[in-house]
């Protein structure tokens, strides 16, 4: 991160090539820095850790959150946020603990909440697209009302424990790959295929850079905006059923912290609201950084209260640094 | 007399938003509620519901501010906890009092230099500060506890003239409130900024320093707010201000303050902050659950923005 503030401040230099240098640095996400500068940090403090059994074992536990990012990112892109994702994991944990579904098959396990999390994007994409309400107070808002569903439903207890079959899938691995972080790359490849390839990623690209001149040259702004929506709610979804089987319980905590980390590492990857850049692999490098830098931290001992100051200081410094390169 | 004028914007003011719909919706509510609880319009309970209102009529003052420049600050509730942490530290009154104030001053800059200065998205830079101050407050004070100074109890639990302090905390916060929105030249200038940075940019109001300065009135208002909570709680709690973030949110909505700036009113700021704070307490007689006035409060707040279509799709 020091690093990318002096090279930026020296750009005001006379040296051409300097400048040049960089401005190319500044273009690269902030998650790259982040990791490498984590990557060393463990190395020379910990060196027992940097056996990828370990790393991967750390990555694991933020394959849901990955998976929810790439919904977060698609909607940053079009200009919109998707706080809702906390909530969508929270209804998510309840419908698979608290024993609704009890005795269905792992399909049903997977679709029913995947059905939910449709059903949440349509309805933040209908309040933002069509009836034009504010994204960040419609997401917010659906969001609380999912949390309070759950608590009420609940009475505000945590519900049971998960269905063995989801349990082992989250535990199992291929040779040493975690098959949650095979389903995270897997989503992470569609996804990209999908912004790279199809119409709608040209699409989300025109409307990151220029809504007006996206809409006068007649794209469906609406329509996308819903899209991308929908797409949000359902990876948020498959992350909620991700998550809940590897936390093997139900809770009603960690919604907010998802959120959060959502945004954060969306940012931390280099997507930011209305520059039109930014691709599947800066988030997926960002939530990589988040999940080493928080083990790091864990290892240290340092609690809840510093690691939200960490995760806020990133936040904030990585969007000023996108701030002033889009000024 | 002079107050009241100064509270009202001048008639036919289509910079004021619709706020006589807020005002209409809690003559409705409070009927329904008195109607179907006899106890709500009991001398008692209407104090009950001034005392819990208070916070988030100060909070949502300054959270009217920010929004009607286009902003939004969600670091208004971490702000509030932190406020209560540092009011229960072992330090002389003046230092206290200090502290807090250079904690909200100093949250409201970075707020506004990073939004103002720095090209950030005021949804980012809040949430950033949001988590920051957040952590810092479960620093200073990890569980609830400790003892507030006994003036601060006393300005909150005693009463003036026989009305109940909460009333004066929020007199006072409107009349200030008040006078820098309809009396002072920033008052004005929040409006243009709303309305249109660029064309108040070239008609040369000072944009960037009128909107860092926004974002510490915010931050001031919200210690007040947390002061009060203080006061009212009786200890320092790190996650109290929480739900005062999306809640100032809402009562700002549901005053008519148009989220994407330029127009707002502070009559239905404070009618909005009552309205939510009528139905909980209107709930709470009816004995909703807890948890079913959570959802209630979500839904009302969507409601309330749909009815609020904007010209653009967006945040």
């Amino acid at each position: 991160m020091a690093h990318t503030f002096e090279t930026s401040s020296n750009a005001g230099g006379a040296n051409h090539w300097v400048r040049a240098l960089g401005r190319r640095l500044i273009e690269i996400p902030p998650a790259y820095f982040v990791l490498a500068a984590v990557l060393v940090a463990i190395a020379l403090l910990n060196p027992n850790l940097m056996k990828p059994q370990v790393l991967l074992t750390f990555i694991r536990q933020s394959a849901p959150l990955g998976v929810a990012v790439l919904g977060q990112l698609m909607v940053m892109r079009a200009r919109s946020i998707d706080l809702s994702i906390g909530g969508v994991f929270i209804i998510t944990n309840y419908l698979l603990t608290s024993g609704l579904l009890g005795g269905q098959p792992v399909a049903m396990l997977v679709l029913v909440p995947l059905a939910v999390g449709l059903v949440v994007g349509l309805v933040n994409g209908a309040l933002i697209a069509l009836v034009r309400a504010s994204a960040v107070i419609v997401t917010l808002g659906v969001s609380i009302i999912l949390t309070g569903i759950v608590l009420f439903m609940s009475s505000g207890r945590p519900p049971g424990r998960v269905p063995d079959e989801l349990r082992a899938i989250a535990n199992a691995r291929i040779d040493v790959v975690p098959v949650p972080v095979i389903i995270w790359v897997v989503a992470a490849i569609i996804v990209a295929v999908l912004l790279r390839t199809l119409i709608f990623g040209r699409y989300l690209t025109a409307i990151g850079s220029n809504p007006q001149a996206a809409r006068f040259s007649g794209l469906p702004l609406p329509r996308i905006v819903v899209t991308t929506h929908v797409l949000s709610g359902l990876l948020a979804a498959l992350g909620g059923v991700m998550f809940t089987a590897a936390l093997g319980v139900g809770s009603v905590k960690f919604g907010p912290e998802i959120m959060m980390n959502s945004i954060a590492a969306t940012i931390l990857g280099g997507v930011t609201f209305g520059s039109g850049r930014g691709g599947v692999a800066g988030p997926f490098v960002g939530v990589v950084a988040f999940a080493l830098l928080f083990a790091l931290m864990t290892v240290f001992g340092i609690q809840e209260p510093g690691k939200l100051i960490v995760q806020g200081t990133v936040i904030a410094v990585a969007a000023i640094i996108y701030g002033m390169r889009t000024r | 007399m002079a107050t009241l004028s100064a509270l009202l914007p001048p008639p036919r003011n289509s910079r004021a938003g619709p706020w006589y719909l807020v005002l209409a919706c809690l003559v409705i509510v409070v009927a329904v509620v008195a109607w179907s609880a006899p106890l709500f319009l009991t001398p008692g309970n209407l104090s009950n519901v001034a005392a819990q209102v208070t916070p988030l009529v100060i909070t949502a003052i300054g959270q009217t501010l920010v929004i009607i420049t286009g902003g939004l600050d969600l670091s208004v509730g971490s702000l509030i906890s932190l406020t209560t942490a540092i009011i229960v530290l072992d330090l002389p009154g003046w230092a206290m009092v200090l502290l807090a104030i250079a904690a909200a001053v100093t949250v409201g800059t970075v707020n506004g230099v990073g939004i103002a200065f720095l090209n950030v998205h005021p949804i980012i830079m809040t949430l950033a500060s949001m988590s920051v101050v957040q952590g810092v407050a479960l620093i200073t004070r990890p569980v609830p506890g400790g003892t507030v100074p006994g003036w601060i109890s006393g300005a909150v639990n005693g009463s003036l003239f026989g009305l109940p302090a909460a009333l004066v905390w929020i007199a006072v916060a409107v009349v200030i409130a008040a006078f820098l929105i309809y009396r002072t030249r920033f008052g004005l200038h929040l409006f243009a900024i709303g309305g249109n940075p660029n064309s108040a940019l070239m008609n040369g109001v000072r944009v960037q320093r009128n909107i860092v300065l926004t974002y510490i009135l915010s931050s001031l208002f919200a210690m007040g707010a947390g002061f009060y909570l203080a006061g009212r709680i009786a200890s320092g709690d790190a996650n109290v201000g929480t739900v005062f973030g999306l809640d100032s949110i809402t009562a700002v909505a549901l005053g008519g303050t148009s989220l994407s700036g330029g127009v707002g009113s502070l009559v239905g700021t404070v009618l909005g902050s009552v309205l939510v704070g009528v139905i909980g307490n209107g709930m709470n007689l009816m004995n909703v659950s807890a948890f079913l006035q959570i959802v209630i409060k979500g839904a009302l707040l969507l409601a309330v923005v749909s009815v609020q279509r904007r010209k653009q799709i967006g945040l």
